[in-house]
Formats: C-alpha cells, sequence, structure tokens
C-alpha cells in the first residue's frame, strides 16, 4: 500500500515536472533566442595570463574607494556594453603564447576581431596591411567613455605617435595595453648593483653557468648589442648628443652584416658562460637560488621579486647602464576579423576603452604584474595604486622621494606625483614597475626588421644554438668510429653464420 | 560469410579515414614544403643546405649521440629488469610492473621537474653536465617504454625450450646466451625503436630540466618560430628518412607481438 502511494506520488511529481518544465523554461529561451540574434560577438585574442580573471581575495582600499576583481574582465565588459550602449556583446577570448605563434596563427586562417601583439608584431602586421586604423570616434576626448584616448599616459601617447612604419604613426592603428623594460634579475648577496647594471654580466666570467638568457632572437640580440656598443653608449659625449634618442635607436637597430657576425660571436661566448636560454623557467631558477642573475622583462621581475620575498629572500632588479629595450603590447584590430562591420569596430574600440578605465587597468595590473599604459589623466586612482603598492609606511626610517610626474602627467617635477618610498624601492618592485625617467631616458625600442634581415637574424641565432660540428671533440669521433666498426664486425659475422646454416 | 567480411572491413573505415586526415595529408603538405622555397617554386636547397652546414650537422650528430646513448642506457637498465620481472612468480611480478607503469601515470612535467630539484642536489649545477643531463632525463622518461616490450617477449618464451636446452648439457649461461636472448631480439627491437626517436627530438623533456641542450626538435621548433617552414620540414623529413632506414634495416627481426607491445604503449 504504502509502495504504491509513493509510485504514484512519483510519477504525479514526473507528470508535473514534464508539463511545467516547458513553461519554466519557454521564456528563457525565446528571450536568449532573441539577444542571441542581436549580439554582437567579438573575437578576442590575448597573451596567456593577460587579463584580470576575477575571484580575488584582497581588496584594493584606495582613498578614492575599493577595487576589486570579482567577475572576470571579459563578463564585466560585456555587462558594461550592454548597460552603456544597449547592446549585447559576445566575447569569444582566446589567447596566443608568443608573437611569432600568433603570426602563424593568423596566416594559417584562424580569424580574429583584435589582438594584443607586441610593437615589433603590430608593426609587422601594419606593413602588411593586415590592420583596420581606429577610428575618429575613438580620439574623441569629450565623449566620458572613452577611456583610453583620455587616460592614456603623456609619454606613452608621445612613443606610439612618434614612431612609424611606411610613414604611419603607430596611435594610427595600435592602442597601448602594457609596457615594459628589460633589465637583469639578480641576488644582492652575490652580485653588486654595478655587475648588474651592464649587458656584459651575461659574459662576465665572474658568474660562469649562473646567469640565465633569454631564449628568443630579438632580447638576446638586444643585449648582444648593449654589451658589444658598451663604451659608445656610455661615453658622455654620446649621452650629450642633442639627436641621443634617435641615434641610440639606430644604434640599438644596428642590423648592418658586421653586427650581426659580432653578435653572433658574442652570443656564442654568453652561451658558453650562461646556465641557460631561457623563456620561462628563469623565474624558478633564480628564486630557487640556481641563478644569481637573470635576464628579464619588468614585469615578471616585478613577479620574482614578490615570489622570492615570501621565502624571506631578497632580489633587486637593475637597468643596464647602456640602454633597455622598451616594449610595448598593444590592441590592433585585423581587417580579416572585423572587415567594414561597424557595429563590430564599436565593440572592438569599447573593449579597448573599458579595459583603459582606470579600476579596470589597476585591475589587470593587480592581477597580472605587468604596468598599464594608462596614467589616468584627471583620475588619480592609478598614482594611488602605484602608492599604496609601493609607498612607505609611516614609521619608515629611510624613505626617498620617487618622482613619477613624467609618466603620469608628462612633467616630472609635477608635485602631486611623486611617491615617498623606502630607499630600497630605488632597486626593487617600484624601479621594475614604473622606473625612473633617467632609466627611461636611455630606453629605445626595438623596430620590426624587414623579411630579408629578420632571415639574416633568424640563421644568426639558429647558428649560436646548434652545436657546431666542428666542436665535436676528437675522442668523440674516435669512440663513435669503434662502435661503427664493432656494428659493422657483428654484422658481418650474423650474416658469415646464417650462409653456414644454410 | 560474405556479410561478415564487409562488416570487418567497414570496421575499418574510422582508422583509415584518421590516417588520411592525420597522418598522409600532413605528410603530403611536409613534403610541399620540405621541397619549396618562400615563394612557392621546388628546390632541394633546404636539403643541401642541410647536409653542408657544420650546425645542423653538427646539431644532427648531438642529438644522435644522446639518442644512442640514452637507448644503450635504457636497454642495459631494462633488460634485466624485464627478466627478472618475467622470471619471478606471479604475485609479486603484478606489482613489480605496477612499480614501473605507475611513474607513467605521473604528469612528466612534474616529474621532470623533480628530477630538475634531485640533479641539482646532485651536481651542484646542472649547466656543466648538459649531456649527462640530457641522457638522465631521457632514461628517465622512456625507460618503461623500453622494459614492457621487452618484458612482454621474454614472459611469453616457451619455458621448455631452456629445459631441452638444459637437458642437452647447457649451463644457465649458455642457455640464456643461445636460447632466451636470441628469442627476445623482437621485444628488444621494438624497445629501440621506441625510445631512439623520441630521444633525438623530445626537446620538451630538456627544455624544462635544462633548456641550453639544444636538439634535432628544438631546431625544427626555430625553424618554425622563424617563419622557415620549408627548413623545418625538411628536417622533419629527415628524420623520417633516418626511421625509416632503422626499421628497413632491422625488418624481419620484429615479429607481430613485439609491435603490438610497442603500439599498445603509444
Amino acid at each position: 500500500m504504502r509502495a504504491e502511494t509513493f509510485v504514484r506520488k512519483l510519477i504525479a511529481c514526473a507528470l508535473a515536472g514534464a508539463v511545467s518544465m516547458p513553461l519554466i523554461l519557454n521564456p528563457v529561451c525565446v528571450r536568449a533566442a532573441e539577444s542571441e540574434e542581436k549580439a554582437v560577438t567579438l573575437r578576442v585574442c590575448n597573451w596567456e595570463e593577460y587579463i584580470d580573471l576575477g575571484d580575488w581575495d584582497e581588496t584594493i582600499d584606495l582613498e578614492s574607494g575599493d577595487i576589486i576583481g570579482e567577475n572576470s574582465m571579459v563578463e564585466d565588459f560585456e555587462e558594461w556594453y550592454y548597460e552603456t550602449y544597449g547592446k549585447r556583446v559576445k566575447v569569444e577570448y582566446s589567447t596566443f603564447g608568443t608573437n611569432e605563434d600568433l603570426y602563424n596563427m593568423l596566416t594559417l586562417g584562424d580569424v580574429y576581431d583584435i589582438v594584443c601583439p607586441s610593437e615589433y608584431m603590430f608593426m609587422k602586421l601594419m606593413a602588411e596591411k593586415m590592420l583596420v586604423p581606429l577610428s575618429d570616434e575613438f580620439f574623441d576626448e569629450t565623449d566620458g567613455n572613452n577611456y583610453y584616448t583620455r587616460g592614456v599616459s603623456p609619454y606613452i601617447r608621445e612613443v606610439f605617435e612618434n614612431h612609424e612604419i611606411n610613414g604611419e604613426s603607430w596611435a594610427k592603428y595600435a592602442a597601448g595595453y602594457m609596457w615594459g623594460i628589460t633589465g637583469i634579475v639578480y641576488n644582492p648577496e652575490v652580485v653588486s648593483e654595478e655587475e648588474a647594471s651592464t649587458w656584459r654580466i651575461l659574459n662576465n666570467p665572474k658568474f660562469k653557468r649562473q646567469v640565465t638568457i633569454k631564449d628568443n632572437v630579438r632580447d638576446s640580440y638586444f643585449a648582444a648589442v648593449g654589451a658589444l656598443k658598451h663604451d659608445l653608449l656610455t661615453s658622455p659625449e654620446f649621452r650629450a648628443d642633442p639627436n641621443y634618442k634617435q641615434r641610440l635607436e639606430e644604434e640599438m637597430n644596428d642590423v648592418s652584416p658586421e653586427t650581426i657576425k659580432t653578435v653572433q660571436d658574442y652570443l656564442q661566448d654568453v652561451k658558453d658562460n650562461a646556465y641557460s636560454f631561457e623563456t620561462d623557467s628563469g623565474k624558478a631558477d633564480m628564486i630557487t637560488g640556481k641563478v644569481v642573475a637573470n635576464y628579464q622583462w619588468s614585469g615578471d621581475a616585478v613577479y620574482s621579486l614578490d615570489q622570492a620575498e615570501e621565502d624571506d629572500y631578497i632580489l633587486n632588479f637593475a637597468v643596464p647602464e647602456e640602454s633597455t629595450n622598451i616594449y610595448f603590447d598593444g590592441w590592433v584590430m585585423l581587417k580579416s576579423g572585423i572587415g567594414d562591420d561597424a557595429e563590430k569596430q564599436h565593440a572592438a574600440e569599447a573593449f579597448i576603452n573599458f579595459n583603459s578605465r582606470p579600476d579596470n587597468a589597476i585591475r589587470n595590473m593587480y592581477y597580472i604584474g605587468y604596468t598599464s599604459v594608462i596614467g589616468g589623466g584627471d583620475d588619480t586612482r592609478i598614482f594611488e595604486y602605484a602608492d599604496w603598492c609601493y609607498g612607505a609606511e609611516d614609521d619608515e626610517e629611510e624613505v626617498v622621494e620617487y618622482p613619477l610626474g613624467y609618466f603620469f602627467t608628462g612633467d616630472n617635477s609635477d608635485e602631486n606625483y611623486v611617491i615617498t618610498a623606502p630607499e630600497e624601492q630605488l632597486r626593487r618592485q617600484l624601479f621594475a614597475q614604473y622606473p625612473t625617467q633617467e632609466a627611461i631616458s636611455k630606453s629605445s625600442i626595438m623596430v620590426y626588421f624587414d623579411s630579408d634581415k629578420n632571415d639574416v637574424i633568424n640563421q644568426m641565432w639558429i647558428n649560436v644554438r646548434c652545436f657546431n660540428l666542428y666542436d665535436v671533440p676528437v675522442w668523440a669521433w674516435a669512440i663513435a668510429a669503434a662502435v661503427a666498426a664493432v656494428l659493422i664486425y657483428l654484422f658481418v659475422r650474423m650474416k658469415q653464420r646464417q650462409k653456414m646454416y644454410e | 560469410m560474405h556479410a561478415l567480411k564487409l562488416t570487418r572491413k567497414s570496421l575499418g573505415i574510422p582508422y583509415a579515414l584518421f590516417l588520411l586526415l592525420f597522418v598522409a595529408a600532413p605528410l603530403i603538405v611536409l613534403v610541399y614544403y620540405a621541397f619549396t622555397n618562400g615563394q612557392g617554386q621546388f628546390t632541394v636547397s633546404n636539403l643541401t643546405g642541410f647536409f653542408t652546414d657544420p650546425n645542423t650537422l653538427g646539431t644532427l650528430c648531438y642529438s644522435f649521440a644522446i639518442a644512442v646513448t640514452t637507448t644503450v642506457v635504457c636497454l642495459l637498465l631494462a633488460y634485466p629488469t624485464a627478466y627478472i620481472l618475467a622470471k619471478s612468480n606471479f604475485k609479486r611480478k603484478s606489482v613489480v610492473v605496477m612499480l614501473f607503469i605507475m611513474p607513467m601515470w605521473i604528469n612528466f612535467s612534474l616529474r621532470i621537474t623533480a628530477l630538475k630539484e634531485i640533479l641539482t642536489l646532485i651536481e651542484g649545477n646542472l649547466a656543466y653536465y648538459p649531456f649527462l643531463n640530457a641522457v638522465i632525463g631521457m632514461t628517465y622518461d622512456f625507460l618503461p617504454f623500453m622494459i614492457l616490450p621487452i618484458y612482454n617477449t621474454i614472459v611469453k618464451l616457451d619455458e621448455s625450450l631452456i629445459e631441452a636446452a638444459k637437458d642437452l648439457g647447457a649451463d644457465e649461461r649458455s642457455a640464456f646466451f643461445k636460447i632466451t636472448l636470441p628469442l627476445s631480439v623482437p621485444g628488444i627491437v621494438s624497445g629501440i625503436a621506441m625510445v631512439f626517436l623520441p630521444a633525438m627530438t623530445n626537446y620538451v623533456v630538456l627544455d624544462m630540466l635544462y633548456n641550453s641542450t639544444y636538439i634535432m626538435g628544438s631546431l625544427i621548433g626555430s625553424y618554425f618560430a622563424a617563419y622557415n617552414w620549408h627548413g623545418g620540414s625538411m628536417i622533419a623529413l629527415i628524420l623520417l628518412g633516418i626511421i625509416c632506414a632503422f626499421t628497413l634495416a632491422t625488418k624481419g627481426m620484429e615479429d607481430e607481438d613485439g609491435s603490438a607491445a610497442g603500439g599498445a604503449l603509444l
């Protein structure tokens, strides 16, 4: 009897469920289908781990309010776009590992609307006419939602406007995202600041097998040129040249055959002196103490210093005195994806703007450790964030004034943009994240080389990495010959025996 | 009967399609790239370039040396292990076999990272022993691929053959060298095939362990990173040729069981 009622109840429930299901689901289905129809799809391809994914357990409590990443930046953008423009946008977010991978993906036919390569790669894309220029509306400073043009650091704006390829400035096609410089992370107990402040540390025999270098041709080339031209680049006459900046960039981008030849020889030396060529493992090797100095990008340097600090292990960051490679990752829109779809382009530009909104720029910076190109304009939150990160506590004894006006307003003497920081920060995370104007003044970009030059440089790099036949020692040849002789002998004997049995 | 034949044939269609799509088609693309230049014209300069450049030849020799050493070390470690495993009594055997397969269930990047720490502890600075580290890392990674095929052939050996040899006056030693060893050659051959090629190209192991050892796989990677798909394809093709030559040279030594044991591991 009991069982029977139970079964009956079960059937009733199932029936009720079956009946009500479509009723509940139907309106949702219809609504979803409707918005799906109208939604703009935006295909974004960015570096791996290069945007805030939310789920924080710490709040950044700035004077102008708290900032916390709850949802991912992409989700927040979709919501914000609907609230602001009344239109649905669906972001398909994917990632790439290296600039070269991205380029290969694009040439193999992957379609994206907006991507974020480094400056030399967007220069290449510009030269190959693969990009859609940013619209005039994007640069309209009267529009409150144009966070990029209202907030981008004057220093970065100048760089993007003054660098050209084929007569067109970067700014026409690219909006900056993150930027940084290259330098040396070192262990101050073993390496002095002076020893670390030159590219020549890479082949300094004092640190034999204890330094790492980047496993890619561009970074290695830059370091080699810096080391080889040390005397010229650090001479007072060269520094005092009225066209210093321009000449520096010419010297650092020197790809004459003679220079390539000397760079190859130099890198061969470095190969025999370095611990490894690395892309990612250098951070771990540095933190675990396997090496004492490592060639690093500033964003990863901040990460290394932070991680080491958690184990009470102090690392420092130095910028080579010859020159440092300043690099930019920037958003560009692709012809193959956007075409002349105005709605799509609007969504893409809104995506850049949303990521440039000061609180969002802070969220991205906090999450990935790199430095945003956004200074904030009238909004002081980004400066407050830098101060929140690195400013000295009240009881700190040794403090220094660290001016950052050059980045935030274009005027380094601006008293509103000076961080009072612990003295050690001159060599630590603050210096890596926001280098001093002095360090920046010695920076050089590394341009995109045309494909002929590129081929020569790439071949040079492969030659460096390869094991040269002439380096095989005599004893190795002797062993190889002996092994071959034994094998031939065994083979012949085996054949003879087989014949005997037959 | 006829119907049965048809169904059995049709069962092979998915695999045939797979082969066509993921083996044959890429191979055609590979050959196309290997014999063309940037302008899409036919050329053999990729081939001649490889064999006239002391850098690529040196790298080939270096990878060859690593691969040969790794294979020999694997064989020397694996044969006695497989032999003992196969000859021991059943209960313990399954446990020991498990012990050898278990490392393969752990993600290899984790294993290599652990190995790096252990080697650093022993050697102090890895960078001074690139060749040794490469061989250790490869051996660590590929040893199970050598043990299992050998184990499989030895365990299936007809025990009565050895008994017969002993009846005819052979001692343990000569029974092993005249009966067991020659009969386990198929297992050895498929073990070598399983270890040799990966040891020549699997640069991920070396990258994670100690990223300054440059082998053929790294060279292909560099060519592709430099957009030189033609040079990279040619090197892949040359490696393919080397493996084909090896397979042809050992043809007939491999029985079906041996290759099946190897194939099951892949």
